[in-house]
């Protein structure tokens, strides 16, 4: 890619960078936070991405990796009184050793066996979550506010109930995550996972050990999930099991499908239009679900690449 | 003479079907070696597992002295084993440009920090220099299957040029060229085999006799003659197992 081109990259995802900055100085006070939880669970999406998009590995359980953020996060927070930085780091910690584990007995299938795979593992880690109540309280879940303590900056504590911190943190974690993926799909080994998504007996013979180029996405991915999961935690407060759930490997899934696979923003889109859409729809009726449906039904139907794959085909070839 | 490649009683079977039956082949350095023999002989599944394909079921295969029998593919490119496939195998969906960059950055990709930023204008030159010595340079932007069927056939050809190779594996080169094609593409393959060693499988008998040094013909599995170009074209076992003269 030519330096003119990489300009207007990472132009254009700066610059979406920016305008969220600014949005949290006009948003109304609900929307506000609500666009600090899109952000957190778009970073969740951003690493269902790497794999699926970019690496064309179909995951149903990364609420484990979720999750494993979460716990990893949460647990030291409640019951060693860990900071926020230390918890974030090993919720991260936890995530990349769920993910590297599960990569390197999942990822001798692929395709639907991966799938399947992914989900057995993912059922039995929700499974232990529940088992063992006693420390994670199941469903019922940790509440860690009071556990956390304010963050300092320059002298001044910021408490994590401040709605500015909880946007900003999310946006801050956005950001790193956004460019990281950038970078990594603009890199040599974002060229190779590429090559392993479109044609991987092709791309050994050309000389890259597709397995490991495949643990390590997988990796990432479960990194960038974890990181989400800890974040999440750390700014709402709560760690439950319900974020382990199967429902919760689908969501992602949904979201990177809608705003268009392989695609570095169209997680955020995805993610941002389901969940308004999932509010307006349930101020509506009690069936929002149904709506839901019929907003999937529409895109697959209609657009399959999702909202960014599709103005990527028509109108912006350049973008990654 | 010491063999660049050399196999040993090598065999492939597939369920009762002995595909390659104990074929002990020498290739020498700088040689044009073709392969010939009539479809189902088992000349593909041969240079599939010397290339890493496929796992031979038994017999052995060295590469300037060292066995390199169960090594894995992406190890024996590295060596310089290069194979463009008999059915086009290139990426469709990417273009010219990121298809021939994958094996150009190869090279380059040594350490952490050349795996998460490397100076693209140096596969830059690497990719253009592949891409014109098959001609198609003028194309590098547009997507792959929107190439015709020769151009994509060149294109693979780009992509084994961007490996440096040093044993060059080509499986039915001409396949569906155009004869104008199939002259630059002997001209290509000449100027290649100044740097490399070619193992061609080819069934126009115009090219074999035309480029290579020496010639191999394989028959349901197994080695039936050797020779000079000149010698095979004599041969009466070549050509009534072969040449159906």
């Amino acid at each position: 890619m030519s330096d003119r081109a990489l300009g207007r990259v990472f132009g254009l995802h700066v610059a979406v960078i920016a305008v969220l900055f600014a949005a949290q100085f006009v948003l109304p006070p609900y929307d506000h936070t609500n666009v600090a939880r899109i952000l957190v669970l778009s970073v969740y999406a951003l690493g269902y991405n790497v794999l699926l998009g970019y690496t064309g590995l179909m995951s149903l359980g990364h609420a484990m990796f979720f999750a494993a953020g979460m716990y990893g996060a949460g647990l030291p927070v409640y019951y060693l009184g860990f900071g926020a930085p230390g918890a974030l780091a090993m919720g991260i910690l936890c995530g990349i050793v769920v993910a590297g584990l599960f990569g390197l007995m999942a990822l001798r299938t692929s395709g639907v066996a991966f799938l399947i795979v992914s989900l057995m593992f993912a059922q039995a880690f929700y499974l232990a979550s529940l088992y063992f109540n006693e420390i994670t309280l199941g469903d019922q879940g940790l509440i860690l506010s009071g556990k956390l303590a304010a963050l300092e900056f320059g002298g001044t504590q910021v408490g994590f109930h401040e709605p500015a911190l909880k946007y900003n943190g999310a946006l801050l974690l956005f950001a790193v995550c956004l460019l990281g993926t950038l970078v990594l799909r603009l890199s040599p080994v974002g060229r190779v996972l590429i090559a392993i998504r479109e044609n991987e007996e092709r791309t050994r013979l050309l000389g890259y050990d597709s397995f490991r180029y495949k643990l390590l996405s997988l990796v990432v991915s479960g990194a960038l999930a974890a990181a989400a999961g800890a974040t999440y935690a750390l700014l709402f407060s709560y760690v439950g099991s319900t974020f382990a759930s199967i429902l919760f490997s689908i969501y992602p899934l949904l979201w990177s499908l809608l705003g268009g696979i392989g695609t570095i923003l169209g997680p955020l889109l995805g993610t941002a239009f389901m969940f308004y859409l999932v509010d307006l729809a349930s101020g509506w009726t009690s069936a929002y679900l149904f709506v839901v449906g019929v907003a999937l039904l529409v895109l697959v139907l209609w657009f399959p690449r999702g909202i960014l794959g599709t103005v990527r085909a028509r109108w912006l070839p350049w973008l990654p | 003479m010491s063999a660049l490649l050399e196999t040993r009683a090598l065999s492939k079977r597939f369920g009762g079907l002995n595909a390659v039956h104990e074929v002990d082949l020498q290739v020498a350095p700088g040689e044009i070696r073709a392969l010939i023999g009539p479809n189902g002989a088992g000349k593909t599944t041969l240079v599939g597992m010397i290339c890493g394909r496929l796992a031979p079921t038994s017999g052995r295969i060295f590469h300037r002295g060292e066995e390199i029998t169960s090594m894995p593919p992406w190890e024996r490119l590295k060596r310089g084993i290069v194979y463009t496939f008999q059915v086009t195998s290139i990426f469709k969906g990417l273009s010219c440009y990121e298809n021939v960059a994958l094996p150009a950055q190869r090279k380059l990709m040594t350490g952490i920090a050349a795996r998460v930023a490397l100076a693209e204008s140096a596969v830059a030159t690497r990719v253009q220099a592949a891409l014109d010595s098959v001609g198609l340079a003028a194309e590098a932007g547009k997507q792959a299957d929107q190439l015709a069927y020769g151009h994509q056939r060149l294109l693979e050809l780009a992509m084994a040029l961007a490996a440096d190779p040093q044993l060059l594996i080509l499986d039915e080169p001409t396949q569906g060229l155009a004869e104008a094609e199939i002259a630059q593409l002997c001209d290509l393959v000449r100027t290649i085999a100044r740097k490399a060693t070619v193992l061609l499988i080819e069934h126009n008998m115009d090219v074999v006799l035309s480029l290579a040094s020496r010639v191999t013909v394989m028959d349901a599995g197994s080695i039936v003659a050797e020779g000079t170009p000149a010698e095979i074209a004599g041969n009466p076992v070549v050509q009534k197992a072969y040449l159906g003269r």
